[in-house]
């Protein structure tokens, strides 16, 4: 068998200079929110977060977790009108 | 996109708790006049109070401790090197602003006869008033916010200040920022601007992994820290770390300060008390920190002696208030106070006036060192200011910014936006440039990725060795803010917001660096000079950003005490530990 060529100079050179490619995971997230509770057209939990995790659902007109960046303040929880979400502790934490 | 443009007379950056009352304060007595509250997320829920508090831990009330008792306890338990007259200002202004908070209808803990009910958790004097109902404190603020009439202008996030130069002066010029819902580019001019960003809080990454696992609100990435710097004001005494012992995994507070006046306490593995006091301080943190890593750790709080009926009441308050969601962290894991102890840990670093010591230079007018900025709260340096500080310190800033915008050479309308248009093009390319790499780096994983290495590399105890390590990893990771990527509004705030953390990593790092010698316990704990040296470094360390771009430093002397401190005084928190009984 021929040596394997060390391939690392010309590879490692390319590494640097190559863009960047991505792939699309699943989350676990810590606000679940009650679709049938949840009432289309209200934003109050959305302005609640101080992070701005939470968003309005174009498809559905309900309430979502968009990122994953929860403080578990319990902010969106206590001032949803209709009791929808529920706030978990992060998985990480929990 | 248009850029959304504001103008005002007094703009405050971060609508939590010292950025109301400086609005509030700033509007009332500007009854025609613009004043402007930045906030980047809404003011209902921002920052550190968005679910209230369950205490003041620094009320200095008329027959329970006088400002004199205060000023020579925050003097002790930061080891000396302190601005004096910046912590009188605030004992003598804080009453006033309590009885204030009082009258809007905050909660205060009273005894049956109607005073103040103040606790005992210092090493020394009596400050802590219960505020077992404290969850409304930031909807009364908003409600006064509201009828003062200040323009308050949720979702944009200040990213960078606009300052003035001509002959030789600098003075500020505004805000420049994103809004991060729209994405839109923000330029909002003023004649004086007020930061009250809150504290560097995503410094360290928590133990869990999960970044917005913190102690602090998360929304606090160590904006303000670094808005003063790349404007040039000077910051002080960096190394000085926030180091918080908190719920182990849940990262937030157990919290001693409400516990303890009902009898809870801290112990470790054998149930033996090994500190004295319980009020955070660095010399309190490294006796946490030694027994965590001894034979005799884990550390936990302890409750389970206490009544059925002080229980309830424990978790009445902490289960509503502050950070709630300990009581359903406990019950998942089917623990109770009654039960079961409280794990503890030491959080991550992060840096925070409020708790310890650092943040951006002011003096006792809230001015820093560039003129039109004043800096309150958490992210000024005002040592364990606390809430009320916070709060207080915003009223003071807000009072001398008053002033100086009525002074004769800042009232005129000030230069013009456009001949500020090369400051304002380059940044609106720099915070608006990772919307265009669509295949660029996630922001949430270079995030992570910096705060590993502040773990992995700053954490104390400090060696300069780990810290230079450090700094060379940081300058790689520099590069690679310059690949970030954003496919939304979203993500460009957090892409933003990894230039913050950045900053304040390099500055935590160098300052340091600087202090050679070990000081505030566990906050600047340098195994390779682990002697306090009194003789060399009773001063404050301050950088700034140099002309050339370079971080600078100098040391400021410790100005003459105006409540004087003896020496054996001066030690008095490095006396904190227990000795273990010797049969054990
Ligand atoms: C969990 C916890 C418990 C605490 N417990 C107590 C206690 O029991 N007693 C006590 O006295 N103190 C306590 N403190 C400390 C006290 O809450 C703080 O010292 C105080 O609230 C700080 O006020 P601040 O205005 O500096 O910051 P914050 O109230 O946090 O406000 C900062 C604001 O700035 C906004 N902001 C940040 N960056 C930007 C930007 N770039 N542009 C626009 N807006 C921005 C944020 O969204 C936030 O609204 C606690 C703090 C925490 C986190
Ligand atoms: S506050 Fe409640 S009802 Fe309103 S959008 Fe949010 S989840 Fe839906
Ligand atoms: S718990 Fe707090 S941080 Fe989490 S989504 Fe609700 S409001 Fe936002």
């Amino acid at each position: 068998m021929p040596d394997l060529p060390n391939r690392e100079p010309a590879k490692a050179a390319q590494a640097k200079i190559v863009g960047n490619a991505q792939a699309v995971r699943r989350f676990d997230v810590p606000v679940v929110v009650d679709a049938a509770k949840c009432v289309s057209g209200c934003h109050i939990c959305v302005e609640s977060c101080p992070v701005d995790c939470l968003a309005i659902d174009l498809a559905t007109s309900k309430a979502t977790m968009k990122h994953d960046d929860c403080w578990y303040c319990l902010a969106c929880e206590i001032d949803c009108p209709n009791d929808a979400i529920t706030v978990k502790i992060p998985v990480l934490l929990r | 996109m248009d850029d959304t443009i504001i103008s005002a007379d007094i703009v405050v950056v971060g609508g939590g708790s010292a950025g109301c009352t400086a609005a509030i304060r700033a509007q009332e007595a500007l009854p025609k006049g613009r004043v402007v509250l930045l906030e980047k997320a809404n003011i209902k829920r921002s920052g550190a109070i968005a679910i209230g508090m369950d205490g003041l831990n620094n009320a200095i009330i008329p027959g329970h401790a006088t400002p004199e008792q205060y000023v020579r306890e925050i003097t002790m338990a930061n080891d000396g090197i302190v601005n004096q007259r910046a912590i009188w200002e605030y004992a003598v202004n804080s009453w006033p602003m309590l009885q204030q908070l009082d009258a809007w209808g905050v909660k205060f803990q009273k005894t049956a006869s109607g005073d103040f009910d103040v606790k005992q958790v210092h090493h020394n004097g009596r400050y802590v008033l219960p505020m077992p109902e404290g969850y409304d404190l930031k909807k009364i603020l908003t409600r006064q916010i509201r009828r003062a009439g200040v323009q308050v202008v949720n979702r944009i996030m200040g990213t960078r200040l606009l300052v003035e130069e001509s002959g030789g002066q600098r003075r500020i010029a505004g805000v420049l920022g994103l809004d991060v819902r729209s994405g839109a580019f923000a330029i909002i001019r003023a004649k004086a601007v007020i930061l009250a960003c809150g504290a560097s809080g995503r410094l360290g990454l928590p133990a869990s992994g999960y970044l917005f696992g913190t102690y602090e609100n998360p929304a606090n990435a160590g904006d303000g820290y670094s808005l003063a710097y790349h404007a040039g004001a000077e910051l002080t005494g960096i190394e000085c770390f926030q180091i918080n012992p908190l719920i182990k995994d849940y990262n937030g507070p157990a919290c001693a300060y409400v516990t303890g006046p009902l009898g809870g306490h801290t112990v470790n593995a054998l149930g033996h008390r090994f500190i004295k006091s319980d009020y955070w301080s660095g010399q309190m943190m490294l006796e946490f920190y030694k027994e965590l890593h001894s034979q005799r750790g884990p550390v936990y709080l302890k409750l389970d002696h206490l009544a059925g009926e002080t229980i309830t009441e424990i978790e009445r308050v902490l289960h509503r208030t502050e950070r709630p969601s300990r009581g359903r962290f406990h019950a998942g894991r089917g623990h109770s106070y009654a039960n079961d102890l409280v794990e503890m840990h030491i959080s991550e670093i992060g840096l925070c006036s409020g708790h310890s010591g650092s943040g951006v230079w002011i003096n006792e007018r809230a001015e820093t060192t560039l003129a039109g900025l004043y800096a309150a709260g958490d992210m000024a340096s005002v040592p364990h200011n606390y809430l009320l500080g916070a709060l207080t310190y915003g009223k003071i800033a807000a009072g001398h910014a008053l002033d100086y915008i009525a002074s004769k050479d800042v009232a005129g309308a000030g230069a013009e936006t456009a001949s500020f248009s090369e400051a304002i093009d380059a940044e609106r390319a720099r915070v608006l440039a990772p919307l265009a790499r669509t295949d660029g780096i996630p922001p949430h994983q270079l995030e992570y990725k910096i705060r590993r290495l502040v773990n992995d590399y700053l954490q104390p105890p400090k060696t300069a060795t780990r810290y230079e390590r450090g700094l060379l990893h940081f300058a790689r990771t520099a590069e690679e803010l310059g690949q970030l990527g954003a496919s939304n509004p979203h993500e460009l705030m957090r892409a933003a917001e990894c230039g913050f953390i950045l900053d304040c990593a390099v500055m935590a790092a160098k300052s340091s660096l600087y202090r050679t010698e070990s000081r505030w316990g566990l906050y600047h704990y340098r195994l390779d000079y682990p002697e306090r040296d009194d003789a060399r470094w009773f001063v404050h360390v301050n950088l700034h950003r140099g002309k050339d771009g370079t971080m600078q430093f100098l040391e400021r002397p410790v100005a003459p005490y105006v409540v004087p401190v003896s020496d054996s005084e001066l030690h008095s928190y490095s006396q904190l530990r227990i000795a273990e009984p010797a049969n054990t």
